[in-house]
C-alpha cells in the first residue's frame, strides 16, 4: 500500500465476487439503491452478490431458457427492487424481489429496513420473518434463491435480447435486439405486472446492441451493428429517430451518457469550474453521450445547441420533420487509442466525470478529461477563429491502463458504483469500478490517487 | 437448408500431399473419428515426438524445448481445422482447399506487452466458390473447433481471403462478433449442422 510508485493514479483491486459463474459472464449491473449487483451469465442465470462482503446472494433461474445477456434495476423503488433481464431467448424477464435480505451477513441491511416505511408493511414483513427463519437455519444468505419472484415475460423480439434499461423515471423499459428493432414498453405499475407496448422503432439496419436512456430526460440512446448510433425521442405521440451518429468503423458495442452535471474530478478550483461550464456550453449542449466500438475506439459526442444549428436560408429545411424534433450531434472526442481489440464496454462516472473502457484484449483503461490552457496547447491563438464552438478546449488524458485485468479473459462490461465494504472512508462518497470477464470472473477495483 | 448445392463438382486435392503432423489414430485417445476418406491423412509424414497439439498434456514435451513452452503452431492450428467436413460434401476441408498451411498465422495480440500470453491465430478460408453461401456456416465451424480446441489465451480471428468472397465483408463482421457466434452456439440447428462438420475431426 506504501508502494512509491502509488503516487500515479491506479487500479487496485479490492476483491473478486465469489463464488464466481463457471461460465461466460456478460454484464454487471449495480443497484441504484442497494449495495448489490447482478450479474448475467450464460448459464442462463443472473446473480446477485452483495458490494459490502462480495459474496453470493442469490441466484435467479428457470425463468430464461438460454444466456442472460444483460440486466437492468427499476429505479424509484422502494421496498423492493426490480429486476428485467434480456436473454438470447429472445425475451426479456421482470423479477421482484421484497428489499432486506442478506441482513444476517451484511450491514446495510438493517438501515435499509428504518428506511422502508411504505405500505406494503404486511408482505414486507413477511418476506423479512421468512428470511430470518432462513438464517437461522443456514447463515449462508446462498440458499435465497426462491425469494425472486418471476413476475412477467415480454415476449416480442423476433432474435435474441442483448440488452435492456429503465428510463429516468422507471416508467419505461426499453429492450433491444439482433432483430434490429427497439421497444419501449411501459411499465404500467398495476399491481398485475402488466407491461404495454408504447413503441417499436425499427430503422437500425443490423442488431441493436446497446439501449442507454438519458439521465433525466425519456431520450434514449442506441448502439448497432450497423456502426451507427441513435437518438430517439417522442414527439407528440410517436417515438421516432432525431439524430443518426456516424463516426465508427465497426460494430458499436456500447453508449453511456455523461451526468446531467458533471464537472471533471480534476478540477478542484471555481474558476476552472466555470470556464469549463463555458467550454462545454453545458446548458444548452445537455449531457454528452460516450461509444466503444470494434474499430478499438472510444468517442464523445455532443449534441449542437440548437440556436448554432444553420439558420434557414444555408439549407433548406426538412420536408419530412419540420417540428424540429432533429438534433445535430457532433462527435467531440475520439479518446487516445489503447486498446488492441474491440472495446465492449464504457462507463461513465456519474460522480466522478472518469471514463472507464474495457475489452477483448483484457485491459481496464481509465480516462480523465482535462481542460487545455489555451495559450500554451494552441499555436494559432493569435487569430482565435471567433465562430468555432469553443469545444476543443478539453482533453481527455489516460490516467491508468491495466493489462490482463482479468488474466488471460475478455472482459465483456464495466460498471461504477457506489463503494460498501468496510474498507472504504465513510467521510467521503468512494466508488469502486466492477468489471465482468468471459471466464464468469467479476471484479470490484478502487482507483488509487 | 437442402436445396441444390452451390458447388457440385468441387475441385479436391489429393490428401496425400496435404500438410499434416497428425500421427495415426490408432494411437490416440478415441473420439469421434470416423474413418474413411480421412484415414489417409493420418499415415503420412506422423512424426510421434512432436505431438503437442493438446495444450493439456504438453508436459511430456517441454524437455527439448527447453525455454519457449509454446506447442501451438500453424501447423496445428491447420491439423485442427483441416479435417472439418464441408457442410456440402463429404469430404475435408484442407482437400477441398478452403483452408491451407499459409492462410494461417499465429501472432502476439497485445504485440507491445512482451509478457503477454496473449495469441491471435488467424485462419483465412477460401469458398470453393465467390457466392457460397455456406460461407458463414464454415467459418463458423472453423472457429467453433479452434475455440473448443484452444487454450483461452488464443484470440481466434477466421476471415473470408480477400478477393475470394462477393460479401466477405458482410461475412467476416459476423464471424468477428462474439455476441453473435455465443448465439449461434446456443441454436439447436445450426449446432447440428457443426456437429456434423466437426465429426470427422479427432
Amino acid at each position: 500500500m506504501a508502494d512509491p510508485a502509488a503516487s500515479s493514479p491506479h487500479l487496485q483491486l479490492l476483491s473478486d465476487l465469489t463464488p464466481p459463474s463457471l461460465e461466460r459472464t456478460w454484464l454487471t449491473a449495480p443497484h441504484p439503491r442497494l449495495p448489490i449487483v447482478a450479474t448475467c451469465s450464460s448459464d442462463k442465470t443472473v446473480r446477485v452478490y452483495s458490494l459490502t462482503n462480495f459474496r453470493l446472494l442469490s441466484t435467479i433461474s428457470g425463468g430464461h431458457k438460454r444466456s442472460v445477456r444483460t440486466a437492468a434495476w427499476k429505479p424509484h423503488v422502494q421496498g423492493e427492487s426490480v429486476l428485467a433481464t434480456g436473454s438470447f431467448d429472445a425475451t426479456a424477464g421482470i423479477w421482484r424481489r421484497w428489499d432486506g435480505y442478506g441482513q444476517a451477513t451484511d450491514g446495510w441491511g438493517l438501515g435499509q429496513r428504518e428506511q422502508v416505511t411504505n405500505n406494503n408493511d404486511s408482505a414486507e414483513s413477511e418476506a423479512e420473518e421468512k428470511d430470518s427463519l432462513r438464517h437461522d437455519e443456514n447463515n449462508e444468505a446462498e440458499d435465497d434463491d426462491d425469494e425472486w419472484r418471476f413476475a412477467v415475460l415480454l415476449d416480442g423480439h423476433d432474435s435474441e435480447v442483448k440488452s435492456v434499461a429503465w428510463s429516468p423515471s422507471g416508467m419505461l423499459l426499453a429492450t433491444c435486439s439482433r432483430d434490429k428493432s427497439i421497444w419501449i414498453w411501459e411499465d404500467l405499475d398495476d399491481g398485475d405486472n402488466n407491461f404495454e407496448t408504447v413503441a417499436v422503432m425499427q430503422e437500425h439496419e443490423g442488431d441493436v446492441k446497446c439501449v442507454s436512456w438519458h439521465p433525466v430526460e425519456e431520450c434514449l440512446a442506441s448502439a448497432s451493428y450497423d456502426d451507427t448510433i441513435r437518438i430517439w425521442r417522442e414527439d407528440l405521440d410517436d417515438w421516432g429517430q432525431v439524430a443518426c451518429l456516424r463516426g465508427h468503423a465497426g460494430t458499436v458495442w456500447f453508449v453511456d451518457w455523461e451526468a446531467v452535471e458533471n464537472v471533471p474530478v480534476g478540477l478542484v478550483e471555481e474558476k476552472e469550474k466555470e470556464a469549463w461550464r463555458e467550454v462545454a456550453q453545458r446548458a444548452l449542449s445537455g449531457p454528452r453521450l460516450v461509444s466503444c466500438s470494434d474499430d478499438r475506439t472510444v468517442r464523445v459526442w455532443r449534441r449542437q445547441p440548437k440556436e448554432q444549428a444553420p439558420v434557414a436560408g444555408t439549407v433548406m429545411p426538412s420536408i419530412i420533420r419540420p417540428t424540429g424534433m432533429d438534433e445535430t450531434w457532433g462527435e467531440e472526442a475520439v479518446l487516445p487509442a489503447v486498446h488492441d481489440l474491440a472495446v465492449y464496454a464504457v462507463a461513465w462516472s456519474k460522480r466522478t466525470g472518469l471514463l472507464a473502457s474495457v475489452g477483448a484484449d483484457g485491459r481496464i483503461v481509465l480516462y480523465e478529461e482535462r481542460l487545455v490552457d489555451a495559450g500554451s496547447a494552441q499555436p494559432m491563438d493569435t487569430d482565435p477563429p471567433l465562430s468555432a464552438p469553443a469545444v476543443a478546449r478539453t482533453e481527455w488524458v489516460i490516467i491508468a491502463a491495466l493489462t490482463g485485468a482479468h488474466g488471460i479473459y475478455e472482459i465483456n462490461h464495466a460498471a461504477w458504483a457506489k463503494r460498501a465494504d468496510r474498507g472504504r472512508n465513510e467521510s467521503k462518497e468512494e466508488e469502486v469500478l466492477v468489471t465482468t470477464a468471459d471466464d464468469g470472473s467479476v471484479k470490484v477495483w478502487t482507483v488509487q490517487r | 437448408m437442402d436445396s441444390a448445392m452451390q458447388n457440385s463438382n468441387p475441385t479436391i486435392l489429393n490428401i496425400a500431399d496435404l500438410p499434416t503432423r497428425l500421427r495415426p489414430a490408432s494411437s490416440r485417445k478415441s473420439g469421434t473419428y470416423r474413418g474413411g476418406i480421412l484415414a489417409l491423412t493420418l499415415s503420412s509424414l506422423a512424426d510421434p515426438t512432436d505431438l503437442a497439439l493438446s495444450p493439456y498434456g504438453s508436459e511430456e514435451s517441454d524437455d527439448d524445448t527447453g525455454l519457449m513452452e509454446e506447442p501451438i503452431d500453424e501447423q496445428e492450428i491447420y491439423d485442427l481445422v483441416s479435417t472439418i467436413s464441408d457442410p456440402e460434401h463429404p469430404i475435408s476441408l484442407g482437400a477441398l482447399a478452403v483452408v491451407s498451411l499459409p492462410d494461417i498465422s499465429i501472432r502476439p495480440t497485445l504485440p507491445e506487452v512482451p509478457s503477454s500470453l496473449l495469441r491471435t491465430v488467424t485462419v483465412l478460408i477460401t469458398p470453393t466458390i465467390t457466392h457460397c453461401s455456406l460461407a458463414t456456416v464454415i467459418g463458423l465451424g472453423v472457429r467453433v473447433r479452434l475455440e473448443q480446441s484452444l487454450p483461452p489465451r488464443f484470440r481466434v480471428d477466421v476471415r473470408i481471403k480477400e478477393g475470394t468472397h462477393s460479401t466477405a465483408d458482410e461475412v467476416n463482421k459476423q464471424l468477428a462478433d462474439k455476441e453473435r457466434v455465443a448465439a449461434a452456439l446456443e441454436n439447436g440447428t445450426l449446432m447440428g449442422v457443426i456437429a456434423k462438420m466437426l465429426e470427422t475431426c479427432q
